[in-house]
């Protein structure tokens, strides 16, 4: 299925966790270089993708968030800075909070999925910040201290945030600590580079700047709560376990150019989906479950199970359907496309055969 | 820099970091010098350079000028050239090989003098021949880290007025213990000669690679090809004959002759040893002389209205046996080629100082380069190579040509005494 956004660049997309049939997609005008923003709010009927709602801002919208606690309300992180929740069930298109704090592009917004209570948004600007949906300015912030492409939720507890920086670091903050010079950050681990040392966490690892380091997208595993997937300019996806974090457990290579965004999947806990400036978008294994999508119950390696071609520009999002058969996913491109598909059709045949 | 622009050069990275078709493979080095080509408001650009005439030491216009007025001339043009205000200069590298005290002293008072406020730094570095590149590429790396917005990288040399024994100190006993420290005090015409002998660099090859030298040179020069990178001088000159001083503006480098062939030089006997091949024809002229050139990110000189000649994209630096220092350019440009992710044919133009002959088309021909690339309007065999300030005299030399050539990619290089080699790559616009 297909709906096409047109003059608009897709950047993100996201399933309602509430019903299977309704999607919103972050998009921008001019490939989200200048110009406006649009978020499309669509339905998944037995005629096609239909639109439900469209909001428009000035700046660019970079990505988008369903509320875990009221089914009509979707957080939009833009272009200057600025976030926004709006309400489907309002009459008129002006959104019920406008946050403006961030001083550069949010490129990443998350919704907490324990409390449901709390926004996550990650900003350009080197900060994550928090946010109530009833309160009118920030609860917290974090700092990062270096472009923020990437922050997310633990799906398993309602205090832990991560971010994927451009300096190459996964940073995990945990807001029971108390509050001190640290800014609640617990953990931080080098993608690239060598390991932190035990007991000294906090002092920098960098990598050397010639190398292409850049973080662009993580994700928590929904089965494994230690376990972190994280991707960019390197084009290689990395999976970490926060219980040892010294290198990466499985590095996935296959991507061309960068990885913009990956997703694990709610259904089975090995796989996840990445789409890239390569235009495509892949299904991974990390090899941790025997079997899974019928591969051979004895073939245990991390490998690309299959990879989505029909994009014609740069893949940034991609999102998994909570509900129904386990395959269901959404991707959007800047080629202004909202692509729905199974998995299941791009895998390879060898992967397939037993199930 | 506009947001829009931020965003793209923040994209833009997401792509370039990637290691696949960006990178230079093999048999696709079009992209590559397609990539080189492309604007980013974070280059680094050069939006002046100039450099004084080049004149014979102990003889020429400038014999009788110090190297700080030299210096301080090349920075007054400088700044009427490219009109920028002298306050927006945050630092200046001077390269120097000569001077006592590196010239630290003298330079920044020249910068005053020359118009710059207060709050224009001064350092000066010496790199032996490159330092007029290392100035440049100081420069350039402060700026792009941020630590500076908008800089100048020099060179200046008055061979004049310091060069002699003066200029290195005595060995001690343990440095002349090592076989290889030891070799860093051989004289620069002593071990030329010999690495000639030992790599098979014919008399012959010299004399007519030094030859062409000239006669690019006079040809250049008769064409005006040099008007665009010397800034006029006028300095106070003792006429040796009379006594008599006078005020004369030099405008020209007066090393370049007509008439000079590969016959003419085969006449002269040998510098350094009776049956030696480098002779005063055939390696670089003794010369006093100054270059500047300005540097600053594209964004800034778009914000300051500047005109960009060309931009600043890598460099490289080796070490070579001390003996073998005239091989420098041969080990650097390889290196740098990499860092830029191109080879000797995405090049239009090579500026190679030539301190001698034999080095320089030593290099050249390992390399595989193409003669007509090599030094089009003549090097420092025709006109000189006041030492430290060459390096940044190949900025402007470079620069003004591929320009009016049509021409885009070019590369400076030298090699350097005690066994070094610099190279850089540079793209006119």
């Amino acid at each position: 299925m297909e709906f096409v956004t047109t003059g608009y660049s897709g950047y993100s997309v996201k399933y309602s966790p509430f019903v299977n049939d309704r999607l919103a997609v972050a998009t921008s005008a001019n490939f989200g270089l200048v110009g406006n923003g649009r978020l499309y709010i669509l339905g998944l009927t037995a005629h096609g993708i239909v639109l439900a709602k469209q909001y428009d801002t000035q700046d660019a919208i970079y990505d988008t968030a369903w509320s875990e606690l009221n089914e009509n309300q979707v957080v939009a992180g833009c272009g200057d800075g600025s976030v926004k929740l709006f309400d489907l069930t309002t009459g008129n298109n002006s959104p019920v909070q406008n946050w403006r704090e961030h001083a550069r592009e949010v490129y990443a917004t998350s919704w907490n999925l324990v409390t449901k209570d709390t926004i996550a948004t990650s900003s350009w600007d080197g900060t994550i910040k928090l946010w109530s949906p009833e309160r009118p300015s920030s609860l917290l912030t974090l700092p990062t201290h270096s472009c923020t492409y990437s922050a997310a939720f633990s799906p398993h507890s309602p205090s832990i945030i991560s971010s994927a920086t451009s300096d190459s670091h996964i940073r995990v903050f945990d807001l029971r600590t108390p509050a001190s010079a640290s800014n609640h950050l617990v953990q931080l681990i080098p993608i690239h580079g060598a390991a932190p040392v035990p007991g000294s966490t906090f002092v920098a690892n960098r990598p050397p700047p010639t190398q292409p380091a850049e973080a662009l997208t993580h994700d928590w595993n929904k089965y494994r709560d230690t376990v972190i997937a994280v991707a960019g300019v390197d084009t290689v996806i990395r999976t970490f376990d926060l219980r040892n974090p010294r290198q990466p457990m499985v590095q996935l290579r296959g991507h061309e150019y960068a990885v913009r965004r990956l997703a694990w999947s709610p259904h089975v806990s090995d796989c996840l989906i990445s789409g890239s400036y390569d235009m495509s978008v892949k299904l991974w294994t990390d090899g941790t479950v025997a079997g899974s999508y019928g591969a051979h119950p004895n073939l245990r390696s991390p490998r690309e199970l299959g990879s989505m071609e029909a994009h014609t520009e740069f893949a940034c999002g991609v999102d998994w359907c909570l509900f129904g058969a386990e395959g269901w996913v959404a991707s959007t491109s800047w080629d202004s496309r909202v692509l729905v598909w199974d998995v299941r059709s791009v895998m390879r045949p060898h992967s397939y055969s037993q199930n | 820099m506009s947001a829009a622009q931020n965003r793209l050069t923040q994209v833009s990275g997401h792509l370039a970091g990637s290691k696949s078709t960006i990178a230079a493979t093999k048999g696709d080095s079009s992209s590559a010098r397609a990539n080189l080509l492309q604007k980013n408001p974070d280059d680094v650009v050069v939006t002046a350079c100039l450099r004084t005439a080049f004149t014979k030491g102990g003889k020429g216009g400038f014999k009788d000028t110090a190297a700080a007025d030299l210096l301080a001339g090349a920075f007054k043009s400088l700044i009427e050239r490219s009109k920028i205000d002298p306050a927006l200069v945050e630092d200046i590298a001077v390269g120097s090989v000569l001077p006592p005290g590196g010239g630290a002293t003298e330079f920044r008072a020249a910068a005053l003098v020359a118009g710059f406020p207060v709050s224009a730094a001064v350092k000066s570095l010496n790199r032996q021949c490159s330092s007029g590149l290392q100035a440049c590429v100081d420069i350039a790396n402060a700026i792009s880290t941020g630590m500076i917005e908008v800089g100048v990288g020099a060179g200046v040399e008055s061979m004049s007025l310091q060069y002699g024994p003066g200029a290195v100190t005595e060995f001690s006993e343990l440095l002349e213990s090592h076989p290889e420290s030891r070799n860093c005090k051989v004289p620069m015409g002593v071990l030329s000669e010999k690495m000639a002998k030992d790599r098979g660099v014919s008399r012959k090859l010299q004399d007519e690679f030094a030859a062409s030298s000239y006669q690019k040179a006079i040809k250049a020069q008769e064409a005006g090809l040099f008007d665009e990178e010397i800034a006029p001088l006028t300095v106070k000159w003792e006429d040796p004959k009379t006594g008599d001083v006078k005020e004369i503006t030099v405008s020209k480098d007066d090393g370049v002759r007509p008439g000079i062939t590969a016959e003419s030089l085969g006449k002269i006997k040998p510098a350094f040893a009776k049956d030696g091949s480098i002779h005063a024809g055939n390696a670089s002229q003794i010369s006093d002389g100054a270059a500047a050139v300005l540097l600053m990110k594209r964004s800034t000189a778009e914000r300051l209205g500047q005109t960009i000649l060309g931009k600043y994209v890598a460099a490289s630096v080796v070490g070579v046996a001390p003996l073998l220092m005239g091989i420098g350019p041969w080990a650097a440009i390889p290196k740098v080629f990499a860092k830029a992710g191109i080879n000797k044919d995405d090049v239009d133009i090579f500026e190679i100082n030539e301190a001698f002959a034999s080095q320089c088309v030593w290099c050249a021909n390992e390399l595989g380069l193409d003669q007509k690339k090599i030094n089009p309007k003549g090097g420092a065999i025709a006109f000189g190579h006041p030492l430290g300030c060459t390096g940044a005299r190949q900025v402007s030399t470079l620069l003004y040509e591929l320009r009016r050539r049509g021409e885009k990619v070019g590369v400076t290089s030298m090699c350097v005494g005690t066994g070094m080699g610099m190279a850089a790559v540079w793209v006119a616009e």
